[in-house]
């Protein structure tokens, strides 16, 4: 075997090329294999090309910090617990509950901002904040999805998650 | 992918190129699918993870230290995000999840995408035996292969992320899954 160490070669034909090659055909096949029967669908590949237009260097990635799918321990017997997810950025912070209608959430400190729900490269649905930078979207959210805030110290991404 | 292309490519798309970021988007799909793939989530789970990995690197996009690792880092994400996924279905479905036990690509059953390869006949056949031999294998190895059998090849360190198990365990796991896999064939007279 060569390049043990993670810098093998890119060229994976050669970084898995070991000492009998019908095995090495073998893979050739599976490849082959899956080429045909599971290839990436059209559809996601479209959409994967589509999402260049999320990438925004002017805004401020507010980056995940807790996710109770992660980070909490579950309560026993209960369903349907909302899902925590609390995000950072410079001075701010956004703590969102994730629901089956929808998600709530708050800005903090308090303060107004200009909020929307993205699902994909499109613009997504805009909402404001009360004064408690407190907000509310009533909209089962399924599959990806990220939060967009203007706030007082310009604009703020969430990082995606799948809801 | 060639990883001194895929940094240039990063490179290029930071700068705007759209053509650049298309690029990726082709090279990189596959591993991103199969990492998705290998970890068995519903067609719609899939569906979404693919894309959350997809728009989480077009965000971070100019933020990423290493661009030669793209793929890596795409590989990474996509786990982590199948990890999550199967983390929240256990939690809210204690028995087990129907969805789990989905099967490859609905939409199109495997005789159909046969029809349509301009293969002899005997080359499909095969095909179809070393897929079915695949799927019937034992968890772990069926993850692997899965992995491994992305286009093109991945590399090393791809696997590992994908994964989360040690470069310098691959090898040898990839070679006992791939001599199980041909025993499961000679033993149906398909070799």
């Amino acid at each position: 075997m060569s390049g043990i160490g993670g810098e093998g070669t890119f060229e994976g034909g050669d970084a898995f090329a070991g000492e009998d090659p019908d095995l090495d055909l073998l893979e050739e096949e599976l490849r082959r294999a899956a080429t045909i029967l599971d290839p990436v669908p059209p559809e996601l590949r479209q959409i994967a090309v589509e999402a260049f237009a999320l990438h925004d260097l002017d805004a401020q990635i507010a980056e995940l910090t807790f996710d109770s799918v992660v980070d909490a321990i579950p309560v026993r017997g209960a369903t349907d617990v909302p899902r925590m997810l609390t995000f950072h950025a410079g001075g701010v912070t956004v703590d969102v509950e994730l629901t089956v209608q929808g998600l709530m959430g708050q800005v903090l400190p308090p303060q107004t901002a200009g909020i929307e729900v993205l699902s994909g490269p499109v613009s997504g649905s805009p909402l404001e904040t009360d004064a408690l930078g407190r907000f509310t979207y009533d909209r089962p959210l399924a599959g990806p999805f990220a939060l967009r805030l203007r706030t007082g110290e310009g604009v703020l991404v969430t990082d995606w998650l799948t809801a | 992918m060639d990883r001194a292309d895929v940094g240039a490519l990063v490179q290029s798309a930071v700068d705007g190129d759209a053509a650049a970021w298309k690029a990726l988007v082709e090279g990189l799909s596959p591993l991103v699918w199969s990492v998705v793939r290998s970890h068995r989530l519903s067609e719609a789970d899939a569906h979404e993870v693919y894309q959350t990995a997809w728009f989480r690197f077009a965000q971070h996009l100019g933020r990423i230290r290493e661009p030669e690792k793209a793929g890596s880092w795409l590989a990474s994400t996509a786990r982590h995000e199948c990890l999550k996924v199967l983390k929240s279905l256990r939690r809210l479905t204690p028995t087990d999840d129907p969805q789990l036990l989905d099967r490859v690509s609905e939409d199109r059953t495997p005789e159909q995408s046969i029809l349509d390869l301009e293969e002899a006949a005997a080359e499909t056949e095969r095909i179809r035996r070393v897929w079915q031999e695949f799927e019937e294998l034992g968890d772990r190895c069926r993850q692997l292969l899965r992995v491994l059998m992305s286009s093109p090849p991945p590399s090393y360190q791809e696997v590992s992320v994908a994964l989360g198990i040690a470069v310098g365990s691959i090898g040898p796991l990839r070679q006992r899954c791939l001599r199980r896999l041909r025993a499961r064939l000679e033993a149906r007279g398909a070799v």
